[in-house]
């Protein structure tokens, strides 16, 4: 490469470079205090609209006020002083959208932070956006299978969902989430993580788990991590959410995980009290409900007419000692279509996942269960409440009828049937295999402690055995009798086999 | 009792003073200090004749624009700037301040209010920087 080269390129871009004189609006600094900058002038601002600084970095307007703008310094706010010039840039903040970050870690700007280079994209959105109307919906009608069976069985989620897990700490929530990343694997699904305020440890550690399940084909984790200001942890979000819009417009099915939003309150409340809003209860601001209904709004099942695809959403709430009467997480439960309840007690006595499955509930789901699980399901879930009912009962005394021990005996095997390993998510077809097992009776000479052993080897004699009823399942959603008598004969031949 | 605001006394100064004679405005402002003096805000007095100041300079049709140059302006020039920002502002009036700066390397930077008229080099230059960058 010559001199010569060098400069003529560089005439070249030069000369496509126009430059017009423009009146611009500036403002300058008056103070500037925990990632809050107060600015005087700026006359034309917009709300949310984006303002640089000199050193390059950008904040966001917030507050409009007589003579002053409150500003939010998006990055490292030690470098600016009082007197800077402050200059509107004329946009709302939005975030790059590329098909490009799938895989990758992005900040909650929608830069990547994980060290494979820069993004090539032209695309942005912005991270406010109103929420898909009316007339463009469609009421959920295919499911997510998240591969656990508590939830696909009895708190099952649609696709266009919102859908709360909430619980205490270290009740396995985050762990529900990311067994149904794992699980979309080739169910034509974009999943986006949303870490809110996590240790940068927790965030790493679970990268690295969806890496090695082959999850991060399809997903992108966005991060505001605990060292960062709690701007970003505020807008990261709507960032993650604005990337999940970019593929629905395309069309396709997205799952976003909000991890967790008791902590982007906790970061947007921050925000309000250093801008001097009025605080209200719990000392968060009048709009706190405002803040989650708008994000969880965006989720949504589109209509053909309009493109399809879908956003389904799950957010997560920690509760404070299984407190779910408190602020944020009475606001969260009443805005989306049902919840999904972990407990301490359930976890510490061995049922995980903890769901608690008398207080979940799942309002839209049901309509998106295939009809096969449906129809396994109904009964299940009156075992377990007719279970609940009596184990109380029962604790006190020891002479109970046939009906009652037998009925007690069911619940323990559902109680059983339904708990899970973690990373270990089981297919549609296996689970309607195992609660037609247990619902009809056939797993009620099992002895407990083998219910684990004998679903696993049940499941894996029937995809051999059973071939008509897989197929039946897969393909129409329902068993014929025909299949359904297939599958009765492998489940005694398999009995047999094992009491041999 | 709220308190009341730097800009809500000036305007009531403004408006209690403008279009009295000399005899009625020594009364009016004599009033005025009282009342600043009894609302505790004399040591914003400053901010308060700040306000006072844009309040009259918006109601007389008043423009002030401060602008920097590399060398002093001919008088030609500062006449077409003043038409230009009589025309732009539909002011009556300009109050035109004026300032050298060598680090601008050339032209013109007129600010007015919170609006700023660049047309520097030193400007375009850093604008072809970011270019250059960005391409």
């Amino acid at each position: 490469m010559t001199k010569n080269y060098i400069v003529e390129n560089l005439k070249k871009q030069i000369e496509n470079f126009k430059d017009e004189a423009k009146a611009e609006k500036v403002g300058h600094v008056i103070e500037v205090f925990d990632g809050i900058a107060k600015i005087s002038g700026l006359s034309d601002i917009k709300a949310s609209e984006m303002v640089s600084f000199p050193n390059g970095e950008t904040g966001v307007a917030l507050n409009l006020e007589e003579d002053s703008v409150g500003v939010i310094i998006l990055g490292d706010f030690s470098k600016i002083r009082e007197g800077d010039e402050v200059k509107a840039i004329g946009q709302i903040l939005s975030v790059p959208v590329s098909d490009l970050q799938i895989g990758r870690v992005l900040n909650a700007l929608g830069e990547p932070i994980d060290g494979k280079g820069k993004i090539k994209t032209d695309k942005s959105n912005p991270i406010e956006k109103v929420a898909p109307g009316v007339i463009t919906r469609q009421s959920v009608n295919q499911a997510v299978q998240t591969g656990i069976k508590a939830i696909d069985t009895l708190i099952p989620i649609g696709r266009g969902q919102r859908e709360l897990i909430i619980g205490d700490r270290q009740t396995g929530k985050t762990a529900i989430a990311i067994d149904a990343i794992l699980n979309q694997k080739g169910q034509d699904m974009i999943c986006v993580y949303v870490s809110i305020g996590q240790k940068d440890s927790k965030l790493r550690k679970l990268q690295t788990r969806l890496e090695e399940g082959g999850a991060m084909d399809y997903t992108i984790i966005v991060s505001a991590g605990s060292s960062e200001s709690s701007a970003l942890s505020y807008i990261a979000p709507y960032t993650g959410v604005s990337i999940a819009e970019y593929f629905m417009d395309q069309g396709k099915d997205v799952l976003i995980i909000y991890d967790d939003l008791s902590k982007h309150a906790v970061a947007y409340r921050e925000i309000s009290l250093l801008l001097r809003r009025p605080p209200g209860r719990e000392a968060f601001p009048g709009d706190v409900f405002y803040l989650h209904s708008r994000l969880l709004e965006r989720a949504c099942r589109r209509n053909k007419e309009y493109g399809g695809g879908s956003i389904t959403a799950l957010p997560i709430i920690e509760t404070q000692s299984g407190d779910v009467s408190a602020y944020i997480p009475t606001n969260v439960i009443s805005i989306t279509d049902g919840q999904i309840f972990l407990e301490t007690d359930l976890f510490y006595k061995g049922i995980r996942p903890a769901v608690n499955v008398g207080l979940s509930v799942s309002r839209v789901g049901s309509s998106a269960q295939i009809k096969a699980m449906k129809k396994v399901s109904g009964t299940l879930k009156l075992d377990l409440a007719q279970f609940r009912e009596l184990e109380a009962f029962s604790q006190f005394g020891s002479d109970l009828d046939e009906g009652t021990k037998s009925q007690l005996e069911r619940g323990k095997r559902a109680v059983e049937v339904l708990k899970q390993p973690q990373y270990a998510p089981v297919k549609t077809e296996d689970q309607v295999v195992v609660l037609y097992a247990l619902t009809k009776g056939h797993m009620d000479d099992i002895a407990v402690d083998s219910i684990k052993s004998f679903e696993e080897g049940l499941t894996e004699y029937a995809r051999r055995n059973a071939k008509t009823f897989y197929k039946e399942v897969i393909d129409t959603k329902m068993w014929s009798d025909e299949g359904e008598a297939e599958l009765v004969k492998t489940i005694t031949e398999f009995k047999q086999s094992i009491q041999k | 009792m709220a308190t009341i605001s730097i800009n809500n006394l000036a305007r009531a100064i403004y408006e209690s003073s403008h279009d009295k004679d000399e005899a009625e405005l020594d009364a009016v402002m004599k009033n005025a200090v009282n009342i600043i003096s009894k609302k505790h805000l004399l040591s914003k007095s400053k901010e308060i004749i700040n306000q006072l100041e844009k309040i009259a300079d918006k109601n007389n049709g008043v423009i002030r624009a401060k602008i920097s140059s590399k060398i002093k302006l001919e008088q030609k020039a500062i006449t077409e700037i003043e038409d230009f920002i009589k025309k732009r502002y539909k002011a009556q009036n300009t109050v035109l301040e004026f300032q050298i700066n060598e680090k601008l390397l050339g032209g013109i930077k007129i600010e007015i209010g919170d609006e700023i008229i660049d047309t520097t080099l030193k400007n375009k230059i850093k604008k072809l920087q970011n270019y250059l960058i960005t391409k």
